[in-house]
């Protein structure tokens, strides 16, 4: 139908950047989809991924850069030959007569028809069979207005889905669906990008649902494309403590391995009250049930917190789990592997506030400590000195050697919660430490 | 793909609201084809001066001896004859083209702007072509050629309120809630000029008035001719616009997604309508409600397909103007009422029964 040859990448981002007014938008964007891909765009809001997407139907124009639409550069094309290559799904449509949906899928077809023409019979059969492919099959006649939320977003995939074009972009598509409807719509969708080569490029800001329905997500933070890959590469806690602010799990589904998130807390952002609610995340390194006490006072002043890294069964591990604290966790005994190690690190590096509870050190739990060491020099750390190290060191003097490099770095000492909370108060009323 | 016959003949699936919703759609339309039979046999018969019906129609149909069997002397049947075809004719004429602009402009500017209420009223248009008639009778401009100068103002004045709409439409604040808000805006500081006209000129002021209301008193052959041209040009290339009005319903971005390149869209249907009131107010003066109304009564009866949205329009909006000429007549023969006064007597009341016979779609917070 068109004149695309298939040998041209579906969409090019060469150093695009967009602005609204003053505020920039989009940063020297460099991205390439290609043909039969089914790409996620995530990133929180305002993070640019709307604007992107604008950019590719021409409805912002790039200040400086190029995007590129099957090898052409959007500004040159027509209005009615973007139609031709590329449809777009918005979060939602708020048509205001109630169209029979036939006509309403019809409308799609357009860009296809020359100035004077109308509507073919072909394009009612068409119609019809897109009304199939969204499972509208019988409700033709209805009015749009008539159904409900969940199959009105169908029958605009439905519109969208006449224009027969090559690429489809889909702006938040299923935010204000139900969880049924929208893992239908996106099915559908990747069904439709497997099976004819449809290339997608979908801004979800759920990123489960990106990491169970595309093939790729690129990540953006504040205009800038921060990460670019499959689902398994890009996700990670680090990223979510970030990018979103957000403390979470990452887990495998174990029959599919796909990754998915189990958000816990706003690292950075403002949300419970009380004294702690601006201040950014607070880590607890405990085990043993040690950290528990922090971590409820912490809890209770509104920190944002982590804990880590902990065993399966130990009491802190329960305490974190109620208190919906993101905590790395080992099988029970089993020293700390390499991925918890991994994860405890990057919660490590996003913390603004170290606490090293009371815990005891034995062989199983030394890498706590160790993987510590290179933070308490670069973030305000807190020493819990009752009782004091001696006492709980199982290592052979290995965790008091640790203990006093970290005291050297310039960890403070207290003796329990009250005075770490006073600390915490003057910290967050002092200047803030530069980074 | 090619199972597609398989499930052509998809039976209507309706709430028992919608099939009531649709036998009411019928009886409205059958309620506006009785209106239009009424109006096509009452219109020639009425008018300020009585002739009998019989003589009506043979004068109509140029049958020789129109007079003959009446008591009507050879001098009074040739002045009936003349009445006919010199008045009454062109009048209803000019109420059937007037009508017509008014409709299509109507349904195109609510089609534009994606609200119900839009009309050249309310956006100021009407307004305009007041102001440039209220020009011309205080400053006595061209009072000689009065009948070419009061339609070239009222034209002018119409056209250039559509103009500021457009400059509107075609800045970067041209989103559709600033092009409406304008338009109001417009049509209160129109007013207001308007109101100090009258008051700088108290002697123009009555012929303001009448003008304020409407009236169908200067038709002639002449004024149907160029009105009819008009229409015909601008009519047609709204009609046009049915694809494109019908997508812009979606919303302005989802047009341009499909293809249609809404700005020039906005442009050239800004214009058109202008010019298609224009020349309405230019001949009528201010006639309230067909606009408004007609789109409304066609969207019940035919559905929302602007591809017969505007050109029914036309129709409802002309049969609309006639009707309530032939009302005027009816109730008050013996001098030509503002008709203005009908339309929005007999269109008010039915606007509102509208609304309220329309399923809602939306409530507004229980209020």
């Amino acid at each position: 139908m068109t004149a695309v040859g298939s040998s041209l990448l579906p969409l090019r981002f060469e150093r695009v950047s967009a602005s609204y007014g003053a505020r920039p938008a989009l940063r020297d964007i460099e991205l390439t989809v290609r043909t039969g891909e089914f790409v996620a765009l995530a990133g929180p809001n305002g993070s640019g991924k709307t604007t992107l997407l604008r950019t590719v139907l021409g409805f912002v124009v790039p200040t400086t850069g190029r995007v590129e639409l099957f090898g052409d550069r959007v500004e040159d094309l027509s209005i009615r030959e973007r139609a031709r290559r590329v449809a777009w799904l918005p979060q939602e449509e708020s048509p205001r007569d109630d169209v029979r949906l036939l006509d309403y899928v019809r409308y799609g077809r357009y860009a296809l028809h020359g100035t004077l023409e109308g509507d073919s019979p072909q394009d009612y059969e068409l119609a019809r069979s897109i009304l199939d492919q969204v499972g509208l099959a019988d409700r033709a006649n209805d009015g749009i207005l008539s159904i409900s939320g969940g199959e009105r977003q169908r029958a605009v995939l439905g519109r969208a889905l006449a224009q027969t074009t090559p690429l489809l972009l889909l702006d938040e598509p299923t935010s204000h669906l139900d969880i049924g409807h929208q893992l239908d719509l996106l099915a559908r969708v990747r069904e439709l990008s497997h099976r004819r080569g449809v290339t997608v490029v979908a801004a979800l800001h759920d990123l489960n649902l990106a990491a169970r329905f595309a093939d790729r997500i690129v990540v953006l933070s504040r205009g800038r494309a921060v990460a670019d890959g499959p689902p398994l590469e890009v996700l990670s806690e680090e990223l979510l403590v970030r990018v979103w602010g957000v403390v979470a799990d990452l887990r495998r589904e174990p029959r599919t391995g796909m990754p998915y998130l189990i958000p816990h807390r706003l690292a950075l952002a403002v949300q419970a009250l009380g004294p702690g609610t601006s201040f950014g995340p607070v880590h607890v390194v405990g085990g043993g049930g040690a950290a528990a006490p922090y971590l409820r006072a912490l809890a209770d002043e509104g920190y944002s917190l982590s804990v880590g890294a902990l065993h399966l069964l130990d009491s802190d591990a329960e305490v974190a789990e109620t208190l919906l604290v993101a905590a790395p966790i080992e099988a029970p005994f089993a020293p700390l592997g390499p991925e918890v190690r991994g994860r405890h690190r990057a919660l490590l590096e996003a913390a603004r506030v170290i606490v090293v509870a009371p815990f005891a050190v034995g062989p199983s739990n030394l890498a706590n400590l160790e993987d510590l060491i290179p933070f308490a020099a670069r973030t305000p750390t807190f020493l819990v000195r009752a009782p004091p190290i001696a006492e709980r060191d199982f290592t052979g003097g290995q965790a008091s050697r640790i203990y006093e490099r970290v005291r050297a770095a310039g960890a403070r000492e207290v003796a329990g919660p009250e005075e770490l909370l006073r600390g915490l108060r003057a910290l967050a009323s002092g200047p803030s430490p530069s980074p | 793909m090619n199972g597609s016959s398989d499930h052509a003949p998809v039976p209507p699936v309706g709430s028992p609201g919608r099939e009531e919703g649709r036998a009411r759609s019928l009886y409205l339309l059958l309620a506006i084809l009785g209106i239009v039979a009424i109006v096509i046999v009452l219109s020639p018969l009425l008018g300020t001066v009585f002739i009998p019906p019989l003589t009506v129609l043979r004068i109509l149909l140029e049958l020789p001896n129109g007079c003959v069997g009446t008591s009507a002397s050879p001098n009074l049947c040739t002045a009936y004859a003349e009445i006919i075809w010199q008045e009454r004719i062109p009048e209803i004429g000019l109420a059937t083209i007037a009508g017509a602009a008014l409709g299509i402009s109507g349904a195109t500017l609510q089609g534009v702007f994606r609200n119900p209420l839009a009309d050249p009223f309310l956006l100021g248009i009407s307004s305009g072509g007041t102001i440039g008639a209220a020009i011309v009778f205080d400053f006595h401009i061209g009072q000689l050629q009065a009948d070419l100068f009061l339609p070239l103002f009222a034209f002018i004045g119409a056209i250039a309120t559509g103009l500021v709409i457009l400059g509107v439409a075609l800045s970067r604040y041209g989103s559709v809630e600033t092009l409406l808000l304008t338009g109001v805006a417009l049509s209160s500081l129109l007013s207001a000029v308007l109101a100090l006209l009258l008051l700088y000129n108290p002697i123009g002021s009555e012929q303001v008035a009448f003008w304020l209301l409407g009236g169908l008193g200067n038709a002639s052959w002449t004024v149907d001719g160029i009105a009819m041209g008009v229409l015909l040009v601008t009519g047609t290339l709204l009609s046009l616009f049915g694809r494109e009005l019908n997508l812009m319903q979606l919303g302005g971005d989802v047009a341009r997604s499909a293809g249609v390149d809404v700005r020039r869209v906005r442009v050239w249907m800004i214009l058109l309508a202008s010019l298609t009131t224009g020349v309405a107010v230019a001949f009528t003066g201010i006639i309230g409600f067909v606009g408004l109304v007609s789109p409304h009564v066609v969207r019940r009866i035919a559905g929302t397909d602007y591809r017969i949205v505007l050109p029914g329009s036309a129709l409802v909006g002309a049969v609309f103007l006639l009707g309530a000429r032939d009302t005027s007549l009816l109730i008050y023969s013996s001098s030509v009422l503002p008709i203005g006064i009908f339309t929005a007597f007999f269109g008010a009341p039915f606007f509102i029964y509208l609304l309220f016979r329309r399923r809602p779609t939306t409530t507004m917070g229980g209020l």
